[in-house]
């Protein structure tokens, strides 16, 4: 701190004093009205002033909202009276016409455009080109088989930082769905760059050139959600483990971060809003292995723990790392988490003790689970995204999928339901292509593939209507695409037949399961009775290969069996009966033969 | 810095800021008629440079310059002003100019920095 002293004096106590002294009114013009002037001018009455009351700008951005635009013909009914004429004067273009008809040309002319216009109006006699041909059958049937599934890119939105970081996750504003907040973050272990920037925008889908609003974290966000219930609330989950909640009113900077204590040890991976009287309820999962609960309004501490522990001890070093989670708003009971193992854990929010939470576990994937969703129409079926496959899962069944897609050539990083068909869903891979299924047009292949981008995408969102869909890119860029109609509009009949379907695999799957189990049984009371290591491995084994070797050998033994019956009775016929019955022994020999070997085929 | 003279009486010539004045509004709007959108840019231009000119003499005056241009349309205009300073050192001088369409008057008025 600086000690000042100050010391003043008045300009009058020192220096040269000044001898006031008044000097008159001093005229400076005197120019004096001269009205012979005033004729070189003219009154300018009236005058135009225009007024705003609007804020004057220097620099202003106005966006145009995006307008489609089709091209249409026009059908002219009459036209091509002249300017001066009336074409409603009766008179006048009578008199034009006589003009007309009295020009030299005119017969010539007339000559020449009747032949095209009698070609024409034949054309037009011959078929009616405007007739309704479907009118009776549903129309809704012949739009739908005439339209090609399709998408189309409507805008796309680039990181407009220099180094780019992945689109991790994308969350669609709750009302109108104007907006799409993307999170920004780069998962590759300790390879951030330096001057890598945290933020994290939130995008206008009309105006592509720069973000709507920032969000300023402490630490990159790996996930990003809007609150369903308070469009100005977004939670996020960061590269640190803390998380955030944000008031788009507020400002760019976080309204509260949970304290790093009490947070994830690793990035969390996914949060999700909760359904609660208050609203202000959010859990939280990260690789760490636990699934936090917070309430937004106090964020110290989260307001419940759970460790995946699939033991149930709670202990946090067996934990699986969870990279997905999901909660139905229908089930509030209940929840999933999509662990890095490959498992999905079942759990149940209201059990007492934390070895109840656990309730199941669901394995089939090789890889983590990037996605987990429940069917918006069918809860009980959830589609899970790991590794090189997608696949749809009933509640009951634990030990399998019901459905699943073929192995791709590169990995699945994403996907979700449409929320208006209950057969369609989406899928992102890391070759840069969407794959849109339509399970009930076809389960082998995607019903639409498209290539979005050179790099790979790492997330998908569909905006509650069906028809847009945001998929983000691992350089920072999320392309916004339109599907064609038939891909978001509900079919006759979809939700009964897709409901069928999922009846159906699950059916399959259980009588699967109930096969299982039985071979599971015989294996163990062949083992007791053998008691040998070696023979438990060997059982093991022999319901493969062994098996099938089995069956082999007795359906030979069988046929070889049968065939030796058969030479049998011959022999005894040929000495009981005579040549000229050899037909009917041809006969009865096949009818034999055959109905002898269906016999051998159901023994086996 | 530009250098003054301390120590000498130096008194205000208006003859002298007249000439500098002259030549500045000459060179400004010499031979243009008046024009409504112009006119703005006139009147700061005559005042900046004047006021340059008379602080690159050097002299230990602090300096007010007053423009004013006016449209011959026939109307009458007059202006007068009074002051309360030392005679001695102090000083004003007036200008008036014109030509066929406008009138520009333009006074200065130097207080002699005393120290």
């Amino acid at each position: 701190m600086e000690i000042v002293y100050v010391y003043t004096k008045k300009r009058s106590e020192f220096g040269r004093q000044c001898n006031f002294s008044d000097r008159p009114a001093e005229l400076h013009v005197d120019i004096l009205p001269d009205i012979s002037l005033a004729a070189n001018f003219i009154v300018r009455d009236p005058c135009n002033v225009t007024v705003q009351c609007a804020e004057e700008m220097s620099e202003h951005e106005v966006n145009t909202e995006r307008f489609e635009s089709e091209s249409r013909g026009i059908n002219h009914v009459e036209g091509g009276w002249p300017k001066d004429l009336n074409p409603e004067d009766m008179e006048a273009t009578i008199r034009y016409r006589k003009k007309v008809e009295k020009d030299e040309h005119y017969q010539n002319t007339i000559m020449q455009i009747a032949g095209l216009m009698e070609h024409c109006c034949k054309q037009n006699n011959a078929t009616d080109i405007y007739q309704e041909f479907f009118e009776d059958e549903d129309e809704e049937v012949v739009e739908e088989s005439e339209e090609q599934p399709s998408a189309k890119t409507i805008n796309v939105f680039r990181d407009p930082n220099e180094v780019k970081r992945t689109a991790t996750s994308l969350s669609w504003h709750p009302d109108g769905n104007h907006k799409l907040a993307v999170s920004y973050s780069s998962l590759e272990f300790q390879r951030a760059p330096n001057d890598m920037s945290f933020d994290s925008y939130i995008w206008d889908i009309e105006n592509p050139n720069k973000p709507e609003m920032t969000l300023k974290p402490v630490s990159p966000l790996v996930c990003l959600e809007y609150n369903p219930k308070d469009s100005h609330i977004l939670a996020g989950g960061s590269y640190n483990g803390q998380i955030a909640y944000w008031d788009t009113r507020k400002g760019s900077q976080p309204a509260e971060m949970s304290t790093i204590e009490h947070s994830h040890r690793d990035p969390v991976y996914k949060v999700i809003w909760l359904q609660s009287k208050t609203g202000t309820d959010i859990f939280s999962a990260s690789t760490d292995g636990q699934v936090l609960w917070w309430d937004i309004r106090k964020m110290s501490e989260p307001t419940e723990r759970l460790v995946l522990d699939p033991s149930k001890k709670g202990n946090l070093d067996n934990a699986l790392g969870a990279v997905s989670l999901e909660f139905e708003t229908t089930m509030p009971t209940k929840f999933m988490v999509g662990t890095e193992q490959g498992l999905v854990v079942s759990c149940n929010r209201k059990a007492k003790t934390p070895a109840e939470k656990i309730v199941c576990t669901y394995s089939g994937h090789h890889g983590p689970i990037y996605a987990l969703q429940r069917n918006p129409f069918f809860p009980k079926n959830f589609l899970t995204v790991a590794d090189w496959t997608a696949r749809i899962w009933s509640e009951d069944i634990k030990e399998s999928s019901i459905m699943w897609t073929k192995y791709h050539m590169a990995h699945l990083l994403d996907g979700c339901w449409s929320p208006v068909r209950p057969s369609v869903f989406f899928t992102v891979k890391m070759d840069g292509t969407l794959d849109v299924w339509d399970i009930l047009f076809k389960q082998n292949d995607p019903t639409l593939s498209l290539k979005v981008c050179d790099e790979a995408l790492s997330s998908v969102r569909v905006q509650d209507n069906g028809r847009f869909l945001g998929c983000g890119s691992q350089l920072g860029t999320t392309t916004l695409l339109e599907i064609s109609a038939g891909l978001c509009t509900l079919q006759k009949n979809e939700k009964a037949m897709v409901s069928e379907m999922f009846e159906r695999e699950t059916k399959r799957e259980k009588i699967l399961e109930a096969r299982h189990r039985e071979m599971r049984l015989k294996e163990r009371s062949r083992s007791e009775q053998s008691r040998e290591d070696e023979g438990k491995e060997a059982d093991g084994e022999e319901s493969a290969e062994e098996l099938v070797a089995r069956a082999e050998r007795e359906f030979f033994e069988i046929m070889e069996a049968e065939k030796k019956k058969e030479w049998n009775e011959e022999r005894q016929r040929e000495k009981e009966k005579g040549v000229c019955e050899e037909k009917d022994f041809q006969e009865e020999h096949e009818t034999n033969g055959v109905s002898s070997f269906k016999r051998s085929e159901i023994s086996l | 810095m530009e250098e003054y003279h301390s120590g000498d009486e130096v008194s205000f010539s208006p003859d002298d800021a007249s000439n500098v004045v002259k030549e500045c509004i000459e060179g400004i709007v010499g031979g243009v008629d008046y024009s409504q959108n112009k006119v703005n840019q006139w009147t700061a231009s005559i005042v900046e440079h004047t006021l340059t000119q008379l602080v690159k003499q050097g002299k230990p005056f602090k300096y007010i310059v007053n423009c004013a241009v006016m449209q011959k349309s026939g109307a009458g205009l007059h202006t007068a002003n009074s002051c309360y300073w030392d005679t001695t050192t102090d000083g004003s001088c007036t200008v008036r100019w014109e030509n066929r369409t406008m009138y520009c008057v333009v006074s200065v008025f130097a207080v002699a920095i005393a120290l």
